[in-house]
């Protein structure tokens, strides 16, 4: 599908009034609040994420951690790498991973406080730092490995697909900055919207499908997933902690 | 998969603690109310037994409870406090349920606890009448605290090694046997060679019980996990290959299953064939020993296996 930029909004630094001007004209592609959405049409933001184009170049790990100040040895968005085959015959793949703002997240299903919760209005799935006690209860339950503690505040973190700037109506930094266009992100409930024609027109899957929380972050391309081959050919290398010996 | 243990020693020595405190308060209260309409079913000494399981109850449930706000993220970074944001509302997060639990059982094994207090307290004096009624409630809310920490690992599909309606009913057991073996050794340090040979008869009949009990909810766990296809078996695999292996075998099953059930089967036979039950004084503190640090490594096991493993595949 060709790459329409006048539908994805960047900030464009070259230009002084571009960050008023993004927010006004980003009404239209990625509404602010539930008064946007009619009733029977709630939004759910979304990220289709083409596996084919992600060339493994880190640089959306490097603009989240930018973005949103992660620690150290912590990623709220990370692209792993996934090798298959015995050689001569042998393929690298790229994965790039985030939370999956389910749809029926575990995470908020177990969170004590309720500091972890769905956003009604948009479908994010975030996280009130004044609320979490970092029991990391939600840390187990999260089937995607998408949260950590943050060893600052002590409380649970991971993407929130960059809120503070989807309220402006820029897209987030990791869409913004991806050189390949892989990320495209937007309100799948807008037929209008770049994501409801992926996923209209495209074949897409999405991770662990058998854990039941419905996510929200959709692949197209990304059958290198399947580790139904042989365990000895199929090696996949995560990169989203810091390594760690094994217990 | 590396593996990222977040849950460590301290919420393990919470599962294992509370546990064996909840128990202690279960079989205590039992004790109680099952001495109090026949004098002779625990050699006379029911109200003995009750008193130690009331008073070790609280501190232990009590300490499980500190370890478990040590671990905190948000303790760590010096909010010592913030974990009281649990108790500005209720969710149906199995760890809110069972922080609400925590803070009642507390209350009614304190007022239960003080009862006992009194180096002269004895059945029907004054507090007899609050004694009786917060032994009734110990029995469901000691129950309750010992299955919630299984109920809140079961919860999570992330995480398939605890995934398992089992774990809940694996962990009553043992809480409830532990609770039963610390009042055993307790009373073993307390009480004289001369002691009446009924209480602790009850005891070991009661704990032997328990023990089977347990071994079937660990057998059922394994099992279905075994015959489940895909994820659960992936996980349950933990527990035969790799490091945790020669640690649930040895220290859970034989030391803290095989070796007090066998023993203490050696001792209760021949009571059952009519002779007396006498357990010398070095088995009757090895069984209950045995059975607590087996108590310990089952909480160690369980939480570890179930963190480093995970779904299979993306
Ligand atoms: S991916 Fe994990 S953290 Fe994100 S919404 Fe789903 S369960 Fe929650
Ligand atoms: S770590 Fe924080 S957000 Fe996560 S479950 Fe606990 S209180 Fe909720």
């Amino acid at each position: 599908m060709p790459y329409d930029d006048s539908k994805v909004l960047r900030r464009d630094v070259l230009k002084g009034t571009a960050v008023a001007a993004a927010g006004a004209v980003a009404a239209s592609t990625l509404p602010t609040n539930a008064v946007a959405a009619t009733a029977a049409n709630t939004v759910q933001y979304a990220m289709v994420i083409d596996a084919r184009k992600c060339n493994g170049c880190h640089a959306c790990s490097v603009a989240c951690k930018t973005e949103n100040n992660v620690p150290l040895g912590e990623t709220r968005t990370w692209v792993e790498v996934i090798e298959k085959g015995e050689f001569p015959n042998v393929s690298r793949n790229f994965l790039p991973r985030l939370c999956n703002h389910c749809s029926e997240p575990d995470c908020v299903k177990v969170c004590p406080t309720g500091a972890t919760y769905k956003r009604e209005e948009d479908g994010i799935v975030t996280i009130d730092k004044d609320i979490c006690i970092g029991c990391k209860y939600c840390v187990q339950a999260c089937p995607y490995g998408a949260r950590f503690i943050n060893p600052i505040s002590g409380t649970a973190e991971k993407c929130d697909f960059c809120l503070h700037r989807v309220k402006e109506g820029v897209v987030p930094s990791c869409v913004n900055t991806c050189q390949a266009r892989a990320r495209t992100f937007g309100d799948m409930n807008d037929p209008e919207s770049d994501v409801a024609k992926l996923l209209a027109t495209e074949a897409v899957t999405t991770l662990r499908t058998e854990v039941g929380t419905k996510p929200n972050v959709y692949y197209i391309g990304a059958d290198h997933t399947d580790p139904k081959t042989d365990p000895d050919q199929y090696v996949r290398i995560e990169t989203n902690r810091r390594q760690q010996e094994r217990v | 998969m590396h593996a990222d243990i977040h849950w460590g020693l301290p919420i393990i020595l919470y599962f294992f603690l509370a546990g064996m405190g909840a128990g202690a308060g279960v079989i205590s209260a039992f004790v109680l109310l099952r001495g109090e309409g026949n004098a002779n079913r625990y050699g006379g000494h029911s109200f003995s037994i009750a008193r130690i399981g009331a008073l070790i109850s609280v501190p232990m449930v009590g300490i499980g409870t500190a370890f478990l706000i040590l671990e905190l993220g948000s303790f760590e970074v010096g909010n010592y406090f913030r974990f009281l944001m649990l108790f500005t509302t209720v969710t149906m997060s199995p760890m809110s349920i069972g922080s609400w639990l925590l803070v009642v059982f507390m209350g009614v094994a304190s007022l239960y606890a003080l009862s006992f207090l009194k180096p002269d307290a004895a059945s029907g004096d004054a507090n007899d009448g609050t004694r009786r009624t917060m032994a009734m409630l110990m029995i469901p809310l000691g129950a309750c605290v010992a299955i919630y920490t299984g109920v809140l690992l079961g919860a999570v599909p992330s995480r398939p090694f605890w995934n398992s309606p089992m774990l809940p009913m694996l962990f009553l057991f043992s809480s409830l046997s532990t609770g039963v073996a610390a009042i055993m050794i307790i009373r073993v340090f307390l009480n004289s060679e001369s002691e009446g040979k009924e209480a602790e008869y009850r005891l070991a009949v009661s704990d032997f019980g328990l023990i089977i009990f347990e071994m079937l909810s660990l057998f059922l766990f394994v099992l279905f996990a075994f015959l489940m296809v895909g994820n659960s078996q992936d996980a349950i695999l933990a527990i035969f290959s790799g490091g945790l292996a020669s640690t649930f075998w040895i220290g859970v099953v034989v030391i803290g299953l095989l070796l007090p059930a066998l023993l203490e089967a050696r001792f209760l036979t021949p009571r059952l064939q009519g002779g007396a039950f006498a357990a010398p004084r070095a088995m009757e503190m090895l069984i209950p020993a045995a059975i607590i640090v087996g108590g310990f490594i089952l909480r160690y096991v369980v939480v570890i296996a179930g963190q480093v493993t995970g779904p299979v595949g993306l």
